[in-house]
């Protein structure tokens, strides 16, 4: 397990460093901004009274920019499980599946390592991999104190992350069990991220319809603290949604040890034929 | 008993989905012995070594690689087996080294990585590019040498020769035989016959999921048709060739050559040739291509 984690991990050093630096500059930049947007803080005020509310419901509340929590909250944690949801999503429906498609996973299981171990090594390195990014991340907001005096404190900026890191394991779990019993990783890749934006707008949109609020419960981002962590992390939600992550990998993990491994089109299947009167008949249906 | 045989199968089955890949194996492979594996493609050649490795799961019959169950402890049955995919796909970024390393790091590090670079050298394989440059042919070296590095005691081998030209063809079947003569059995399938016949000590022959034969090599081509041209030194009456058991008379010009056809040991028609003034005789021996492509035919023509 620790070699196929250490190998696994060393894939993901292009992962990690992209995204980290990407999020990172971001941060710093944000921060770099801060300053001068309070300064401007009363035309700020009367901007925002002309947004739409809709926007509030999905960014958080915009009159909170006027403090630096409340900024970052708005600008950064509140769109960020949507930015790095797709690397979880990506993450986790390649984890096995991409390259049990390019053929590669047949060899490697070929050797004396159990499908359990591979499973369990890969998992570790995307989890150590999402932090890693989560880590750079924080440091981004952390160096960028340095033009923001007023900041929160460097702990205080941290607790967020605990939340947005439960957040992307529950969506790379999703989409790791999803490529397991889906045809493909795209098509696994492409649910997962239809229920990541479909929770993020069910979740924005709940605060501006009391309808939605029954429907809302059953979306994961309605658990996501964003900036408001930094007041204190919800434990509750955090371990709910680390649990439920821990569901959907046991499963994936189920599934994995029952399947067989799929090689150049021997053993993939595909969707059943449905007798649709818009269907194009096979040679072999058109002949019988 | 079973410590003399590598590999069991019984009743093997295989469905991919509707699809029955696998119509009840049964094959017995001694150890230490080539055993080549014939079959046209989709036959269930491939299908066959992957339920040995508990790759994919049978959905019936019973398997035993080395006197283990794969599905109860495929760990057991992979560390000391070489394998060396008919699909062959290894990761791009890594170079050739890199790759054959993490592979070693797969089974502990055991590798005396003195006889990988033995290996490489023997195939003239360099590795130090990454695997994304090299040609079909380089990359089946790689997994030649994954498959043979840690010396196995069991070999299974999916076209172990497709890509390479024929010089390190040779090379590969004189690694084959070596590692037999360590002590390893060798489980090869192949569209080569001429390989096939050239190492392998008994073969069996795979159609539509089923074995339809199994046989030692040498066996199984004396006991395939011949054809035998004999001439004679002045013209005969081959009425009494005609009736050796197993000879088949094709042509005949003037009582001076005649073409037969003999089924089995040729040996009785040699006997009554003795009697006769012969003045050339030549036969021609099937290759296993020629046996192979006869029980191909079969099951082409029940195709149509």
């Amino acid at each position: 397990m620790r070699t196929v984690f250490r190998y696994t991990l060393s894939r993901f050093r292009g992962q990690i460093l992209g995204w980290g630096i990407a999020i990172l500059l971001l941060g710093l930049m944000l921060m770099w901004f801060y300053p001068s947007i309070a300064e401007q803080q009363e035309n700020l005020e009367q901007l925002l009274e002309i947004y739409p509310p809709e926007l509030s419901a999905f960014f958080g509340d915009l009159s909170a920019m006027a403090t630096p929590e409340g900024f970052l909250s708005v600008e950064y944690f509140s769109y960020m499980p949507l930015i790095l949801g797709i690397f979880a999503v990506l993450m986790g429906s390649g984890l096995l599946v991409s390259d049990e498609e390019n053929g590669t996973l047949d060899l490697v299981l070929a050797h004396p390592v159990s499908r359990t171990a591979l499973f369990f090594g890969r998992l570790l390195a995307f989890v150590v991999a999402t932090e890693a990014i989560l880590a750079i991340s924080w440091l981004g907001l952390v160096l960028g104190t340095v033009w923001t005096p007023l900041a929160p404190g460097w702990g205080e900026m941290a607790l967020p992350f605990p939340s947005l890191l439960a957040m992307l394991l529950l969506f790379g779990a999703l989409a790791l069990l999803l490529s397991m019993l889906l045809p493909s990783r795209r098509l696994a890749a492409m649910t997962a991220g239809l229920v990541l934006v479909g929770s993020f707008f069910i979740t924005g949109l709940a605060h501006i319809s009391e309808g939605l609020e029954t429907v809302a419960k059953f979306s994961p981002l309605n658990y996501y603290q964003s900036g408001e962590a930094m007041n204190g992390l919800n434990l509750q939600w955090f371990w709910g949604l680390v649990a439920f992550a821990g569901l959907f990998a046991l499963l994936a993990w189920w599934r994995f040890l029952r399947r067989d491994i799929r090689v150049g089109g021997e053993g993939g299947w595909q969707w059943p034929s449905l007798p649709l009167p818009f269907r194009r008949r096979t040679e072999a249906e058109r002949e019988a | 008993m079973s410590e003399q045989i590598a590999i069991t199968t019984y009743g093997l089955i295989k469905f991919y989905g509707n699809v029955q890949a696998l119509r009840g194996i049964d094959l017995e492979v001694r150890r230490g012995e080539i055993f080549g594996f014939l079959g046209p493609n989709g036959a269930g050649k491939t299908t066959t070594i992957r339920c040995l490795l508990d790759l994919i799961h049978p959905n019936g019959g019973t398997v035993r690689v080395l006197g283990i169950d794969p599905q109860a402890d495929p760990v057991a049955v992979r560390a000391r087996t070489g394998y060396l995919p008919g699909e062959l796909s290894l990761d791009p970024n890594m170079a050739v080294e890199g790759a054959l390393r993490y592979f070693n790091a797969l089974r502990g590090n055991k590798v005396d990585w003195g006889f990988v670079r033995q290996l490489a050298e023997r195939l003239d394989l360099d590795l130090k590019p990454p695997i994304k440059n090299l040609s079909h042919g380089n990359k089946q070296k790689v997994a030649v040498v994954q498959a043979l590095m840690h010396r196995p005691e069991l070999l299974l081998l999916d076209e172990p020769t497709l890509g390479l030209d024929p010089l390190m063809q040779q090379e590969v079947l004189r690694l084959l035989t070596e590692a037999q003569a360590d002590g390893a059995t060798v489980f090869f399938s192949s569209h080569i016959m001429s390989e096939v016949e050239a190492v392998a000590e008994r073969v069996a022959i795979i159609r539509l999921g089923e074995i339809v034969e199994v046989a030692e090599t040498k066996a199984l081509i004396n006991r395939a048709l011949h054809r035998a041209r004999v001439r004679f030194k002045q013209p005969v009456d081959i009425s009494p060739l005609a009736n050796v058991p197993g000879v088949t008379l094709l042509s005949e010009d003037d009582g001076t050559s005649v073409l037969l056809q003999v089924e089995g040991e040729i040996d009785g028609l040699i006997k009554a040739l003795a009697a006769f003034p012969v003045s050339d005789f030549e036969t021609e021996r099937p290759s296993l291509e020629e046996i192979f492509l006869a029980y191909y035919e079969v099951d082409r023509k029940e195709a149509k």
